[in-house]
Protein backbone atom coordinates (compact mmCIF):
# COMPACT_ATOMS: atom_id res chain seq x y z
CA UNK A 1 0.00 0.00 0.00
CA UNK A 2 1.06 3.61 -0.46
CA UNK A 3 1.84 5.33 2.79
CA UNK A 4 0.90 8.76 1.57
CA UNK A 5 -1.53 10.33 -0.78
CA UNK A 6 1.00 11.69 -3.31
CA UNK A 7 2.88 9.94 -6.12
CA UNK A 8 4.97 6.90 -5.47
CA UNK A 9 8.63 7.66 -4.75
CA UNK A 10 9.65 4.27 -3.42
CA UNK A 11 8.15 1.11 -4.83
CA UNK A 12 9.19 -2.08 -3.07
CA UNK A 13 7.86 -5.10 -4.93
CA UNK A 14 7.80 -8.46 -3.15
CA UNK A 15 11.33 -7.99 -1.95
CA UNK A 16 13.19 -10.64 0.01
CA UNK A 17 16.75 -10.78 1.17
CA UNK A 18 18.46 -13.77 2.65
CA UNK A 19 22.00 -14.51 3.77
CA UNK A 20 22.54 -18.26 3.59
CA UNK A 21 19.71 -19.74 5.62
CA UNK A 22 18.89 -16.49 7.38
CA UNK A 23 16.00 -14.52 5.95
CA UNK A 24 16.54 -10.85 6.73
CA UNK A 25 13.62 -9.47 4.72
CA UNK A 26 10.71 -11.65 3.70
CA UNK A 27 8.38 -10.78 0.80
CA UNK A 28 7.99 -7.11 1.62
CA UNK A 29 5.89 -4.91 -0.63
CA UNK A 30 5.39 -1.22 0.08
CA UNK A 31 4.91 2.04 -1.73
CA UNK A 32 6.01 5.31 -0.20
CA UNK A 33 5.15 8.79 -1.40
CA UNK A 34 6.25 12.31 -0.52
CA UNK A 35 6.24 13.30 3.13
CA UNK A 36 7.79 11.61 6.11
CA UNK A 37 7.37 7.89 6.56
CA UNK A 38 8.72 6.06 9.55
CA UNK A 39 10.27 2.63 9.15
CA UNK A 40 9.74 1.09 12.56
CA UNK A 41 10.69 -2.17 14.10
CA UNK A 42 12.83 -3.74 16.79
CA UNK A 43 16.54 -4.30 16.32
CA UNK A 44 17.05 -7.16 13.89
CA UNK A 45 13.68 -6.66 12.22
CA UNK A 46 15.26 -6.05 8.82
CA UNK A 47 14.91 -2.26 8.67
CA UNK A 48 18.53 -1.56 7.72
CA UNK A 49 18.55 -4.35 5.14
CA UNK A 50 15.37 -2.95 3.58
CA UNK A 51 16.79 0.59 3.59
CA UNK A 52 20.00 -0.68 1.98
CA UNK A 53 17.97 -2.31 -0.77
CA UNK A 54 15.94 0.88 -1.27
CA UNK A 55 19.19 2.86 -1.49
CA UNK A 56 20.70 0.39 -3.94
CA UNK A 57 23.47 -0.68 -1.58
CA UNK A 58 22.22 -4.26 -1.41
CA UNK A 59 20.70 -6.40 -4.11
CA UNK A 60 17.40 -8.10 -3.27
CA UNK A 61 17.56 -11.88 -3.34
CA UNK A 62 14.11 -11.73 -4.86
CA UNK A 63 11.79 -8.94 -5.95
CA UNK A 64 12.52 -5.45 -7.18
CA UNK A 65 12.97 -1.95 -5.79
CA UNK A 66 12.21 1.23 -7.73
CA UNK A 67 13.14 4.65 -6.45
CA UNK A 68 11.87 7.76 -8.19
CA UNK A 69 10.52 5.48 -10.92
CA UNK A 70 13.81 3.77 -11.75
CA UNK A 71 15.53 0.57 -10.65
CA UNK A 72 17.85 1.75 -7.94
CA UNK A 73 20.49 -0.98 -7.96
CA UNK A 74 23.67 -0.19 -9.93
CA UNK A 75 22.17 3.04 -11.24
CA UNK A 76 24.72 5.77 -10.35
CA UNK A 77 22.96 8.60 -12.26
CA UNK A 78 19.92 8.10 -10.01
CA UNK A 79 22.03 8.66 -6.89
CA UNK A 80 22.20 12.34 -7.85
CA UNK A 81 18.58 12.56 -6.62
CA UNK A 82 18.97 10.46 -3.47
CA UNK A 83 20.43 11.23 -0.07
CA UNK A 84 21.32 8.39 2.28
CA UNK A 85 22.51 8.52 5.83
CA UNK A 86 23.75 5.11 6.96
CA UNK A 87 23.30 3.76 10.45
CA UNK A 88 27.05 3.30 10.93
CA UNK A 89 28.61 6.20 12.80
CA UNK A 90 31.85 5.99 10.87
CA UNK A 91 33.10 9.00 8.99
CA UNK A 92 36.47 9.79 7.44
CA UNK A 93 38.11 10.86 10.68
CA UNK A 94 40.99 12.69 9.00
CA UNK A 95 38.63 15.03 7.14
CA UNK A 96 37.17 18.13 8.71
CA UNK A 97 33.41 18.44 8.96
CA UNK A 98 33.49 20.73 5.97
CA UNK A 99 35.85 18.43 4.08
CA UNK A 100 33.52 15.51 4.69
CA UNK A 101 30.54 17.38 3.24
CA UNK A 102 32.67 18.78 0.40
CA UNK A 103 33.65 15.22 -0.50
CA UNK A 104 29.97 14.37 -0.94
CA UNK A 105 29.34 17.56 -2.92
CA UNK A 106 32.28 16.95 -5.26
CA UNK A 107 31.24 13.36 -5.87
CA UNK A 108 27.73 14.61 -6.67
CA UNK A 109 29.35 16.87 -9.27
CA UNK A 110 28.07 20.07 -7.66
CA UNK A 111 29.71 23.18 -9.06
CA UNK A 112 30.43 25.40 -7.28
CA UNK A 113 30.80 23.30 -4.17
CA UNK A 114 30.85 26.11 -1.60
CA UNK A 115 27.22 27.30 -1.38
CA UNK A 116 25.54 23.87 -1.08
CA UNK A 117 28.16 22.76 1.47
CA UNK A 118 27.62 25.88 3.58
CA UNK A 119 23.85 25.46 3.32
CA UNK A 120 24.02 21.82 4.43
CA UNK A 121 26.35 22.64 7.34
CA UNK A 122 24.08 25.51 8.37
CA UNK A 123 21.01 23.26 8.21
CA UNK A 124 22.47 20.77 10.67
CA UNK A 125 24.11 23.41 12.86
CA UNK A 126 27.73 22.53 12.17
CA UNK A 127 28.90 25.82 10.67
CA UNK A 128 30.92 26.81 13.70
CA UNK A 129 32.74 23.51 14.05
CA UNK A 130 33.19 22.78 10.34
CA UNK A 131 36.96 23.26 10.55
CA UNK A 132 37.49 20.52 13.12
CA UNK A 133 38.46 16.99 12.13
CA UNK A 134 35.44 14.70 12.28
CA UNK A 135 37.58 12.27 14.24
CA UNK A 136 37.38 14.71 17.15
CA UNK A 137 33.60 15.16 16.88
CA UNK A 138 31.16 13.86 19.45
CA UNK A 139 28.72 11.16 18.39
CA UNK A 140 25.96 13.71 17.86
CA UNK A 141 28.22 15.94 15.78
CA UNK A 142 29.27 13.03 13.59
CA UNK A 143 25.59 12.23 13.19
CA UNK A 144 24.93 15.76 11.97
CA UNK A 145 27.94 15.73 9.66
CA UNK A 146 26.59 12.56 8.05
CA UNK A 147 23.19 14.18 7.72
CA UNK A 148 24.76 17.25 6.09
CA UNK A 149 26.53 14.97 3.58
CA UNK A 150 23.18 13.34 2.80
CA UNK A 151 21.52 16.74 2.32
CA UNK A 152 24.19 18.48 0.26
CA UNK A 153 22.71 17.48 -3.10
CA UNK A 154 19.21 18.65 -2.03
CA UNK A 155 17.82 15.14 -2.61
CA UNK A 156 14.29 14.35 -3.74
CA UNK A 157 14.46 11.18 -1.69
CA UNK A 158 16.15 11.12 1.68
CA UNK A 159 16.79 7.81 3.42
CA UNK A 160 17.82 8.06 7.06
CA UNK A 161 18.85 5.00 9.03
CA UNK A 162 18.43 5.62 12.75
CA UNK A 163 19.34 9.32 12.39
CA UNK A 164 18.33 10.23 15.91
CA UNK A 165 20.36 7.69 17.81
CA UNK A 166 23.10 9.33 19.82
CA UNK A 167 21.62 12.79 19.59
CA UNK A 168 20.61 14.90 22.55
CA UNK A 169 17.02 16.23 22.83
CA UNK A 170 17.89 19.57 21.25
CA UNK A 171 19.68 17.96 18.32
CA UNK A 172 16.78 15.54 17.94
CA UNK A 173 14.34 18.42 17.58
CA UNK A 174 16.64 20.09 15.04
CA UNK A 175 16.93 16.97 12.93
CA UNK A 176 13.18 16.43 13.13
CA UNK A 177 12.74 20.03 11.94
CA UNK A 178 15.02 19.32 8.98
CA UNK A 179 12.83 16.37 8.04
CA UNK A 180 9.68 18.48 8.33
CA UNK A 181 11.13 21.23 6.15
CA UNK A 182 12.09 18.75 3.45
CA UNK A 183 8.66 17.13 3.59
CA UNK A 184 6.96 20.50 3.32
CA UNK A 185 8.84 20.99 0.04
CA UNK A 186 7.35 17.80 -1.37
CA UNK A 187 10.39 15.63 -0.70
CA UNK A 188 10.18 12.03 0.45
CA UNK A 189 11.83 11.20 3.75
CA UNK A 190 12.01 7.59 4.92
CA UNK A 191 13.37 7.42 8.43
CA UNK A 192 14.07 4.24 10.34
CA UNK A 193 13.99 3.87 14.09
CA UNK A 194 13.40 1.28 16.74
CA UNK A 195 11.84 3.88 18.98
CA UNK A 196 8.25 4.80 18.22
CA UNK A 197 8.32 8.16 19.98
CA UNK A 198 11.20 9.36 17.82
CA UNK A 199 9.23 8.84 14.67
CA UNK A 200 5.61 9.43 15.58
CA UNK A 201 6.18 13.14 16.20
CA UNK A 202 7.26 13.65 12.58
CA UNK A 203 5.78 10.80 10.56
CA UNK A 204 2.13 10.44 9.73
CA UNK A 205 2.72 7.13 8.07
CA UNK A 206 4.72 4.13 9.05
CA UNK A 207 6.04 0.86 7.76
CA UNK A 208 6.20 -1.52 10.69
CA UNK A 209 8.68 -4.37 10.28
CA UNK A 210 8.85 -7.35 12.54
CA UNK A 211 11.07 -10.40 11.99
CA UNK A 212 11.79 -9.47 8.38
CA UNK A 213 8.15 -9.00 7.46
CA UNK A 214 6.03 -5.95 6.99
CA UNK A 215 3.64 -6.24 9.94
CA UNK A 216 1.70 -3.09 9.13
CA UNK A 217 1.86 -0.04 6.93
CA UNK A 218 -0.10 3.16 6.49
CA UNK A 219 -1.43 5.82 8.79
CA UNK A 220 -0.11 5.43 12.32
CA UNK A 221 -3.42 6.23 14.09
CA UNK A 222 -5.34 3.81 11.88
CA UNK A 223 -2.80 1.05 12.57
CA UNK A 224 -3.10 1.60 16.30
CA UNK A 225 -6.88 1.23 16.06
CA UNK A 226 -6.68 -1.80 13.85
CA UNK A 227 -4.23 -3.53 16.14
CA UNK A 228 -6.33 -2.78 19.17
CA UNK A 229 -9.21 -4.65 17.53
CA UNK A 230 -7.22 -7.79 16.79
CA UNK A 231 -7.46 -10.74 19.15
CA UNK A 232 -4.18 -11.81 20.69
CA UNK A 233 -3.13 -15.03 22.35
CA UNK A 234 -1.40 -14.30 25.62
CA UNK A 235 0.21 -16.75 28.02
CA UNK A 236 0.09 -15.97 31.72
CA UNK A 237 2.44 -17.81 34.08
CA UNK A 238 1.38 -17.33 37.69
CA UNK A 239 1.06 -18.96 41.11
CA UNK A 240 -2.39 -20.47 40.47
CA UNK A 241 -3.64 -20.69 36.92
CA UNK A 242 -7.14 -21.93 37.89
CA UNK A 243 -7.84 -19.04 40.26
CA UNK A 244 -6.45 -16.57 37.72
CA UNK A 245 -8.57 -18.12 34.94
CA UNK A 246 -11.70 -17.71 37.04
CA UNK A 247 -10.88 -14.06 37.58
CA UNK A 248 -9.95 -13.35 33.97
CA UNK A 249 -13.02 -14.91 32.40
CA UNK A 250 -15.13 -12.17 33.95
CA UNK A 251 -13.28 -9.43 32.05
CA UNK A 252 -14.88 -7.97 28.93
CA UNK A 253 -11.52 -7.83 27.18
CA UNK A 254 -10.96 -11.57 27.54
CA UNK A 255 -12.67 -13.88 25.06
CA UNK A 256 -11.57 -17.28 26.27
CA UNK A 257 -9.18 -18.82 28.76
CA UNK A 258 -7.47 -22.21 28.55
CA UNK A 259 -5.67 -23.61 31.57
CA UNK A 260 -2.47 -25.26 30.33
CA UNK A 261 -1.26 -26.56 33.68
CA UNK A 262 -1.22 -25.52 37.35
CA UNK A 263 0.88 -22.44 36.73
CA UNK A 264 0.15 -21.50 33.12
CA UNK A 265 -2.89 -20.41 31.15
CA UNK A 266 -3.50 -19.06 27.65
CA UNK A 267 -6.13 -16.44 26.96
CA UNK A 268 -7.55 -14.69 23.94
CA UNK A 269 -8.01 -10.94 24.24
CA UNK A 270 -9.02 -8.18 21.87
CA UNK A 271 -7.56 -5.45 24.04
CA UNK A 272 -4.02 -5.71 25.27
CA UNK A 273 -4.32 -2.31 26.93
CA UNK A 274 -7.35 -3.40 29.00
CA UNK A 275 -5.60 -6.64 29.90
CA UNK A 276 -2.50 -4.76 30.98
CA UNK A 277 -4.58 -2.60 33.31
CA UNK A 278 -6.64 -5.43 34.78
CA UNK A 279 -4.17 -8.26 35.18
CA UNK A 280 -2.02 -6.82 37.99
CA UNK A 281 -5.15 -5.65 39.85
CA UNK A 282 -6.76 -9.10 39.66
CA UNK A 283 -3.56 -10.80 40.76
CA UNK A 284 -3.27 -8.48 43.73
CA UNK A 285 -6.91 -8.92 44.75
CA UNK A 286 -6.60 -12.70 44.72
CA UNK A 287 -3.09 -12.80 46.09
CA UNK A 288 -1.72 -14.64 43.05
CA UNK A 289 1.91 -14.13 42.08
CA UNK A 290 2.47 -13.21 38.44
CA UNK A 291 5.65 -14.63 36.94
CA UNK A 292 5.37 -13.91 33.25
CA UNK A 293 2.95 -12.45 30.71
CA UNK A 294 3.85 -13.01 27.09
CA UNK A 295 2.30 -12.70 23.68
CA UNK A 296 2.56 -16.02 21.87
CA UNK A 297 3.04 -14.58 18.42
CA UNK A 298 6.51 -13.07 18.11
CA UNK A 299 5.39 -10.50 15.62
CA UNK A 300 2.46 -9.46 17.74
CA UNK A 301 4.69 -9.20 20.75
CA UNK A 302 6.75 -6.68 18.91
CA UNK A 303 3.65 -4.89 17.73
CA UNK A 304 2.53 -4.68 21.33
CA UNK A 305 5.86 -3.25 22.21
CA UNK A 306 5.79 -0.60 19.59
CA UNK A 307 2.22 0.39 19.27
CA UNK A 308 0.55 -0.42 22.56
CA UNK A 309 3.19 -0.32 25.23
CA UNK A 310 5.03 2.41 23.37
CA UNK A 311 8.50 1.03 23.98
CA UNK B 1 38.44 10.83 -9.98
CA UNK B 2 40.86 13.26 -8.35
CA UNK B 3 38.50 13.57 -5.36
CA UNK B 4 38.67 9.85 -4.64
CA UNK B 5 42.42 9.78 -5.37
CA UNK B 6 43.10 12.59 -2.91
CA UNK B 7 40.94 10.88 -0.30
CA UNK B 8 42.66 7.52 -0.82
CA UNK B 9 46.15 9.03 -0.61
CA UNK B 10 45.23 10.70 2.66
CA UNK B 11 43.79 7.44 3.98
CA UNK B 12 46.89 5.46 3.05
CA UNK B 13 49.26 8.20 4.12
CA UNK B 14 48.87 7.62 7.82
CA UNK B 15 52.15 8.01 9.68
CA UNK B 16 52.49 4.45 10.95
CA UNK B 17 51.75 2.96 7.55
CA UNK B 18 54.27 5.17 5.76
CA UNK B 19 56.86 4.43 8.43
CA UNK B 20 56.31 0.71 7.98
CA UNK B 21 56.57 1.00 4.20
CA UNK B 22 59.76 3.06 4.34
CA UNK B 23 61.29 0.78 6.98
CA UNK B 24 60.54 -2.30 4.86
CA UNK B 25 61.93 -0.64 1.74
CA UNK B 26 65.06 0.47 3.59
CA UNK B 27 65.79 -2.99 4.96
CA UNK B 28 67.37 -4.50 1.81
CA UNK B 29 69.19 -1.23 1.12
CA UNK B 30 70.73 -1.31 4.58
CA UNK B 31 71.60 -4.98 4.24
CA UNK B 32 73.26 -4.40 0.88
CA UNK B 33 75.21 -1.46 2.26
CA UNK B 34 76.36 -3.55 5.19
CA UNK B 35 77.48 -6.41 2.98
CA UNK B 36 79.16 -4.07 0.55
CA UNK B 37 81.03 -2.23 3.27
CA UNK B 38 82.16 -5.34 5.10
CA UNK B 39 82.82 -7.59 2.11
CA UNK B 40 86.43 -8.49 1.90
CA UNK B 41 86.21 -11.91 0.28
CA UNK B 42 84.15 -13.56 -2.46
CA UNK B 43 81.46 -15.20 -0.34
CA UNK B 44 78.90 -12.81 -1.77
CA UNK B 45 79.04 -13.20 -5.53
CA UNK B 46 76.82 -11.99 -8.34
CA UNK B 47 74.57 -15.03 -8.07
CA UNK B 48 74.07 -14.49 -4.35
CA UNK B 49 73.33 -10.81 -4.87
CA UNK B 50 70.80 -11.46 -7.64
CA UNK B 51 69.15 -14.60 -6.31
CA UNK B 52 69.11 -13.91 -2.59
CA UNK B 53 69.13 -10.14 -2.09
CA UNK B 54 67.32 -8.94 -5.18
CA UNK B 55 64.99 -11.83 -5.86
CA UNK B 56 64.68 -13.75 -2.59
CA UNK B 57 64.37 -10.71 -0.31
CA UNK B 58 63.24 -7.74 -2.40
CA UNK B 59 61.06 -9.19 -5.15
CA UNK B 60 59.72 -12.18 -3.27
CA UNK B 61 59.12 -10.69 0.17
CA UNK B 62 59.55 -6.93 0.67
CA UNK B 63 57.84 -5.69 -2.48
CA UNK B 64 54.73 -7.88 -2.15
CA UNK B 65 54.40 -7.11 1.58
CA UNK B 66 54.63 -3.36 0.95
CA UNK B 67 51.92 -3.58 -1.69
CA UNK B 68 49.78 -5.80 0.55
CA UNK B 69 49.99 -3.27 3.38
CA UNK B 70 48.90 -0.44 1.10
CA UNK B 71 46.60 -2.00 -1.47
CA UNK B 72 44.47 -4.18 0.80
CA UNK B 73 43.76 -1.08 2.90
CA UNK B 74 42.71 0.97 -0.11
CA UNK B 75 39.17 -0.43 -0.07
CA UNK B 76 39.60 -2.57 3.03
CA UNK B 77 39.45 0.37 5.43
CA UNK B 78 36.15 1.51 3.97
CA UNK B 79 34.66 -1.97 4.00
CA UNK B 80 35.71 -2.39 7.62
CA UNK B 81 34.57 1.08 8.72
CA UNK B 82 31.37 0.88 6.70
CA UNK B 83 32.22 4.12 4.95
CA UNK B 84 32.15 2.69 1.43
CA UNK B 85 28.59 3.92 0.89
CA UNK B 86 29.95 7.49 0.99
CA UNK B 87 31.61 6.68 -2.33
CA UNK B 88 29.27 4.18 -3.94
CA UNK B 89 26.03 6.10 -3.38
CA UNK B 90 27.23 8.94 -5.54
CA UNK B 91 26.60 9.50 -9.23
CA UNK B 92 30.05 8.26 -10.16
CA UNK B 93 30.85 5.35 -12.48
CA UNK B 94 32.22 2.38 -10.61
CA UNK B 95 35.45 2.39 -12.61
CA UNK B 96 36.03 6.01 -11.59
CA UNK B 97 35.98 4.80 -7.99
CA UNK B 98 38.07 1.67 -8.63
CA UNK B 99 40.79 3.40 -10.66
CA UNK B 100 41.91 5.97 -8.06
CA UNK B 101 41.55 3.34 -5.35
CA UNK B 102 44.06 1.16 -7.23
CA UNK B 103 46.26 4.09 -8.25
CA UNK B 104 46.74 5.44 -4.72
CA UNK B 105 48.66 2.44 -3.33
CA UNK B 106 50.68 2.24 -6.54
CA UNK B 107 51.60 5.93 -6.33
CA UNK B 108 53.14 5.23 -2.91
CA UNK B 109 54.45 1.69 -3.32
CA UNK B 110 55.74 2.00 -6.91
CA UNK B 111 58.29 4.81 -6.43
CA UNK B 112 59.31 3.66 -2.95
CA UNK B 113 60.07 0.14 -4.16
CA UNK B 114 61.66 1.34 -7.40
CA UNK B 115 63.99 3.54 -5.40
CA UNK B 116 64.70 0.69 -2.99
CA UNK B 117 65.56 -1.71 -5.83
CA UNK B 118 67.60 0.92 -7.66
CA UNK B 119 69.50 1.76 -4.47
CA UNK B 120 70.28 -1.90 -3.83
CA UNK B 121 71.68 -2.27 -7.34
CA UNK B 122 73.56 1.02 -7.12
CA UNK B 123 75.22 0.03 -3.86
CA UNK B 124 75.73 -3.60 -4.81
CA UNK B 125 76.85 -3.00 -8.38
CA UNK B 126 78.60 0.33 -8.08
CA UNK B 127 80.70 -0.57 -5.12
CA UNK B 128 80.20 2.92 -3.73
CA UNK B 129 80.42 1.71 -0.15
CA UNK B 130 83.22 -0.75 -0.67
CA UNK B 131 83.27 -3.91 -2.71
CA UNK B 132 81.05 -4.68 -5.69
CA UNK B 133 78.57 -7.40 -4.86
CA UNK B 134 77.52 -7.91 -8.45
CA UNK B 135 79.63 -7.62 -11.57
CA UNK B 136 78.06 -5.11 -13.91
CA UNK B 137 79.35 -3.60 -17.13
CA UNK B 138 76.68 -0.94 -17.05
CA UNK B 139 75.43 -0.01 -13.59
CA UNK B 140 73.04 2.57 -15.04
CA UNK B 141 71.29 -0.10 -17.10
CA UNK B 142 71.16 -2.43 -14.11
CA UNK B 143 69.58 0.32 -12.00
CA UNK B 144 67.04 1.00 -14.76
CA UNK B 145 66.21 -2.73 -14.97
CA UNK B 146 65.71 -2.95 -11.22
CA UNK B 147 63.53 0.17 -11.13
CA UNK B 148 61.32 -0.86 -14.05
CA UNK B 149 61.04 -4.38 -12.70
CA UNK B 150 59.94 -3.09 -9.29
CA UNK B 151 57.44 -0.69 -10.82
CA UNK B 152 55.79 -3.35 -12.96
CA UNK B 153 55.65 -5.83 -10.09
CA UNK B 154 54.16 -3.13 -7.84
CA UNK B 155 51.52 -2.39 -10.48
CA UNK B 156 50.51 -6.05 -10.76
CA UNK B 157 50.51 -6.71 -7.00
CA UNK B 158 48.59 -3.49 -6.38
CA UNK B 159 45.87 -4.54 -8.81
CA UNK B 160 45.57 -7.96 -7.15
CA UNK B 161 45.53 -6.72 -3.56
CA UNK B 162 43.21 -3.78 -4.23
CA UNK B 163 40.69 -6.30 -5.51
CA UNK B 164 41.36 -8.53 -2.49
CA UNK B 165 40.69 -5.63 -0.11
CA UNK B 166 37.24 -5.31 -1.61
CA UNK B 167 36.34 -8.91 -2.28
CA UNK B 168 38.07 -11.00 0.40
CA UNK B 169 37.05 -10.75 4.03
CA UNK B 170 40.58 -11.35 5.38
CA UNK B 171 42.51 -9.63 2.64
CA UNK B 172 45.77 -9.31 4.57
CA UNK B 173 45.87 -13.04 5.32
CA UNK B 174 44.88 -13.79 1.74
CA UNK B 175 47.70 -11.58 0.47
CA UNK B 176 50.34 -13.20 2.66
CA UNK B 177 49.12 -16.66 1.74
CA UNK B 178 49.18 -15.76 -1.93
CA UNK B 179 52.70 -14.34 -1.74
CA UNK B 180 54.30 -17.09 0.31
CA UNK B 181 52.45 -20.10 -1.07
CA UNK B 182 51.79 -19.20 -4.69
CA UNK B 183 54.62 -16.81 -5.51
CA UNK B 184 57.09 -18.26 -3.02
CA UNK B 185 56.59 -22.00 -3.33
CA UNK B 186 54.32 -23.13 -6.15
CA UNK B 187 55.69 -20.99 -8.96
CA UNK B 188 59.26 -21.53 -7.80
CA UNK B 189 59.12 -25.27 -8.04
CA UNK B 190 56.62 -25.75 -10.85
CA UNK B 191 58.15 -24.20 -13.95
CA UNK B 192 54.96 -24.26 -16.02
CA UNK B 193 53.00 -21.98 -13.72
CA UNK B 194 55.65 -19.26 -13.80
CA UNK B 195 53.63 -17.71 -16.59
CA UNK B 196 51.07 -16.92 -13.86
CA UNK B 197 53.52 -15.43 -11.39
CA UNK B 198 54.09 -11.73 -10.78
CA UNK B 199 57.49 -12.50 -9.30
CA UNK B 200 58.43 -14.36 -12.51
CA UNK B 201 57.30 -11.35 -14.56
CA UNK B 202 59.50 -9.02 -12.50
CA UNK B 203 62.55 -11.30 -12.83
CA UNK B 204 61.98 -11.66 -16.57
CA UNK B 205 61.87 -7.88 -16.95
CA UNK B 206 65.00 -7.52 -14.83
CA UNK B 207 66.85 -10.07 -16.91
CA UNK B 208 65.30 -8.84 -20.16
CA UNK B 209 66.57 -5.29 -19.72
CA UNK B 210 70.00 -6.21 -18.36
CA UNK B 211 70.80 -9.85 -19.07
CA UNK B 212 74.48 -9.29 -18.46
CA UNK B 213 74.33 -8.11 -14.85
CA UNK B 214 71.54 -10.49 -13.87
CA UNK B 215 72.71 -13.47 -15.90
CA UNK B 216 72.31 -15.80 -12.90
CA UNK B 217 68.56 -15.58 -13.50
CA UNK B 218 69.02 -17.33 -16.85
CA UNK B 219 67.30 -20.66 -16.96
CA UNK B 220 64.56 -19.75 -14.51
CA UNK B 221 62.97 -16.73 -16.15
CA UNK B 222 60.20 -16.65 -18.71
CA UNK B 223 60.45 -14.73 -21.97
CA UNK B 224 60.33 -10.92 -21.71
CA UNK B 225 57.30 -10.48 -24.05
CA UNK B 226 55.38 -13.07 -22.05
CA UNK B 227 56.22 -11.19 -18.87
CA UNK B 228 55.08 -7.85 -20.28
CA UNK B 229 51.83 -9.38 -21.52
CA UNK B 230 51.42 -11.11 -18.16
CA UNK B 231 51.71 -7.84 -16.22
CA UNK B 232 49.24 -6.11 -18.54
CA UNK B 233 46.76 -8.99 -18.28
CA UNK B 234 47.02 -9.17 -14.47
CA UNK B 235 46.57 -5.42 -14.04
CA UNK B 236 43.63 -5.27 -16.49
CA UNK B 237 41.95 -8.44 -15.21
CA UNK B 238 42.08 -7.50 -11.54
CA UNK B 239 41.00 -3.94 -12.28
CA UNK B 240 37.95 -5.27 -14.12
CA UNK B 241 37.28 -7.71 -11.28
CA UNK B 242 37.40 -4.79 -8.83
CA UNK B 243 34.90 -2.80 -10.91
CA UNK B 244 32.67 -5.86 -11.18
CA UNK B 245 32.87 -6.49 -7.44
CA UNK B 246 32.01 -2.87 -6.75
CA UNK B 247 28.94 -3.16 -8.94
CA UNK B 248 27.72 -6.46 -7.58
CA UNK B 249 28.61 -6.47 -3.91
CA UNK B 250 26.31 -5.60 -1.06
CA UNK B 251 27.89 -2.50 0.42
CA UNK B 252 27.99 -2.78 4.21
Amino acid sequence: MTTSGGGVTIDVRSVSKWYGNVVAVNEVSARVGPGITGLLGPNGAGKTTLLHMIAGLAAPSDGEVLALGEPVRDNPPLYRRIGFMPESESVYGMLTGRGFVELAAELHGLDPVGPPVERALETVGLSETQGRATGTYSRGMRQRARLAAALVNDPELLLLDEPLSGTDPRQRIEIQDVMRRLASRGRTVLVSSHILEEVEVVADNILLMVAGKLAASGNLAAIREKLDERPYHVRVVCGSSRSMAAALIGLDAVGSVTVDDESSLTLLTDSIAALQRSLPRLAKERDIRLFRVEALDESLESVFGYLVEGR
Amino acid sequence: MTTVLRLSLRQLGSRWRLLLVVALAALPVGLTALLSASQGDDSVDSAFFTNVLLDGLLMAVILPIVTIVLATASFGNEVEDRTLSYLTLRPVSRWLIALPKALAPFIIAGPVMAVSCAAVVLIGGGGILGSELVASDNVGLAILAAGVSALTAAAAYTAIFTWAGLAVSRALAFGLLYVFVWEGVVTTFLGGVRYFSVRAYSLAILNGIDGSTFESLEGRVIELPAAVVGVVVVVAAFFLLTVRQLRRMDVP
